[in-house]
């Protein structure tokens, strides 16, 4: 057996304004108060929040979406936006708390718009039929690749604002849902965030707009009976053609390329049918450019996380880095200077050695699948243990560029390119591809980034994990690793509640790493009944 | 007190003002503890919509 690998511990000055946050906690659904950060920081957070409520404010404005509102019992999980913001922002300071609110409070505006424009499609809410008729339902876990040359069309991405994103703001927010597609059959022991989408589509509450909509085919048996129950009310109730784009799972080998560019091509020529628009190689090229422009960026993020001073790490990292790539794929020129943005916010943070807690002990990679409902716990890792998340499963995506120049080669390539992007979707490209890209990779990426952790994250509902337990534990050993494994059932919150979560973690801090925390305060908390 | 020094006055008492009713309304987080009492009015009324309900 090889000895444990260590890392330098890392100390930084004494945090500005609160020391101990567990006295924002008590056993309601929201905090006691908000955090004192120091004049100048708190200032900041509350200008933040001043944007927020002018975001929603637009929002409500619109006579359609307050209709919307009292119409999607989804939608409720709203009234805790801020809530989910500050979840985000614990403990931070300085650059890493302006990261944070860049980078957060753009997805939150992105998903507000979401939200607009299902609802002023949707036949129940603002019935604009020819705006509806320019839509088309794009399945939450695909690559939007396939619109990068559709730019007057609309991608609705309607599981977003209806079941992702809903349960960051309210860890019960599939619960009801759930309950339904249980009570119609459905097993109880597949993943349960295609289930409570089909909870969703069996009750009737997701918006009803588009000229068509593409599926894809995930990860696991729960998104494949998700996508069937579902396309079968768009088709049969809504009269919604409903295309189902099959990526290949071994997507690394050479001999699944072609099927899968072909495949493309298919989603591309259903997409032209049904919106009467043609795929626009100019628009596609533009797109690519963006696409390169994010990844090179998101490099040079992660680069900056390999050194001593990390500085956009935790979930709000994973969940831009899930809206830029997937749900945007270039298609926005709004995330290139917020990219922008934020890398000059994580340089100067580097070049002043912020740090996101008084003291690092160690350097971690988050593997395998995040529980929504308690995403931010990647932050209190850090406060509670001094144990810094450098980068996590879903981020690590392509880092291959993809053909930018319009020339008759690479308009042949841009299905290849466009087929890998979709392979490579932030659910699809470690849990399946082999072992080299779940295992392998894993331990390279450990010696990229210095770390002497992983935080393995055991979603107990899905199944591509299954049988590698084991392995991992060999492997972490052989190398000197340590592998913390935190078992949840990703966005039901009824099994493992987040103390259940937090505790796994707890106990292997003090009994394997023989630990006391950073701040103790923390170390339980009364949230059980929190949003 | 000369007229010009009251607009002063009235102008930047706007903002004063508004940042003695909101600023108070974010650090307790007044704005969180109104929404969350508001949810189980919602619920209640999400539960009592007719619904086409079917595999």
């Amino acid at each position: 057996m090889a000895e444990y690998k260590t890392v330098e511990k890392v100390c930084g000055p004494q945090r500005k304004g609160e020391t101990q946050l567990g006295v924002l906690y008590d056993n309601g659904k929201v905090r006691r108060r908000r955090e004192w950060r120091g004049v100048k920081d708190t200032f900041y957070d509350y200008t933040r929040w001043l944007y927020l409520v002018s975001v929603l404010a637009r929002f409500v404005a619109k006579p359609r979406n307050i209709k919307g509102f009292f119409r999607y019992r989804w939608m409720a999980n709203y009234l805790g936006v801020m809530h989910g913001m500050d979840k985000f922002t614990i403990g931070l300071r300085d650059e890493p708390l302006r990261i944070a609110h860049t980078a957060m409070n753009f997805v939150i505006n992105d998903v507000t718009q979401a939200i607009d424009h299902c609802f002023r499609g949707d036949r129940r809410v603002g019935n604009d039929k020819k705006y509806s008729d320019n839509c088309v339902l794009t399945d939450e876990n695909a690559m939007t690749a396939f619109m990068m040359g559709f730019p007057n069309v609309n991608a609705i991405l309607r599981e977003v604002p209806t079941m992702f994103s809903a349960n960051i703001f309210n860890q019960y927010s599939t619960t009801h849902y759930l309950d339904v597609a249980q009570e119609w059959g459905l097993p109880g022991d597949v993943c349960p965030m295609p289930e409570a989408e089909s909870g969703i589509s069996i009750e009737d509450d997701f918006c009803v707009l588009g000229c068509c909509a593409v599926q894809v085919n995930t990860t696991c048996d729960g998104s494949l009976m998700g996508n069937g129950i579902i396309a079968k009310r768009l088709e049969q109730d809504y009269n919604i053609p409903t295309f189902q784009l099959v990526a290949p799972m071994r997507h690394r080998m050479d001999d699944v390329q072609d099927y899968a560019a072909e495949d493309i091509r298919r989603a591309i020529a259903f997409v032209e049918e049904h919106t009467g628009q043609k795929w626009d190689w100019d628009a596609y090229f533009a797109c690519a450019k963006r696409v390169n422009d994010a990844t090179r960026k998101r490099i040079a993020q992660m680069e900056i996380n390999s050194t001593d001073y990390p500085q956009f790490v935790g979930s709000v990292f994973s969940l831009y880095n899930d809206t830029n790539y997937m749900g945007n794929c270039g298609r926005s020129p709004d995330f290139v200077k917020i990219d922008e943005k934020l890398l000059k916010l994580a340089e100067r943070g580097y070049q002043k050695k912020r740090m996101l807690a008084t003291e690092y002990r160690h350097r971690c990679i988050i593997w395998g699948v995040q529980p929504q409902y308690i995403i931010d716990m990647l932050y209190w890792m850090i406060q509670c243990w001094g144990v810094v998340p450098l980068t996590d499963m879903l981020s690590m995506v392509n880092t291959k560029m993809i053909a930018e120049e319009d020339t008759p080669e690479n308009r042949e390539q841009a299905y290849y390119d466009m087929a890998w992007l979709n392979m490579n979707m932030i659910m699809r490209n470690r849990t399946h591809g082999g072992y080299r890209v779940l295992v392998d990779e894993l331990w390279e990426f450990c010696e990229q980034m210095n770390a002497d952790m992983v935080m393995m994250w055991e979603h107990m509902s899905c199944k591509a994990f299954d049988g590698m337990h084991g392995i991992f534990e060999e492997q972490a050993r052989e190398r000197g690793i340590h592998i913390v494994w935190v078992t949840h059932d990703l966005c039901d919150p009824r099994v493992y509640s987040r103390q259940d979560i937090r505790d796994q973690f707890n106990v292997y801090m003090r009994t394997v790493m023989r630990e006391e925390p950073l701040d103790p305060t923390i170390e339980v908390l009364p949230d059980n009944d929190a949003w | 007190m000369p007229k010009p020094l009251k607009i002063v006055l009235k102008i930047l008492a706007v903002p004063v003002i508004f940042f003695a009713v909101t600023f108070p309304i974010y650090f307790f987080n007044l704005d969180m503890k109104m929404t969350s009492k508001l949810e189980p009015f919602l619920l209640k009324h999400y539960d009592n919509l007719p619904r086409d309900a079917h595999l």
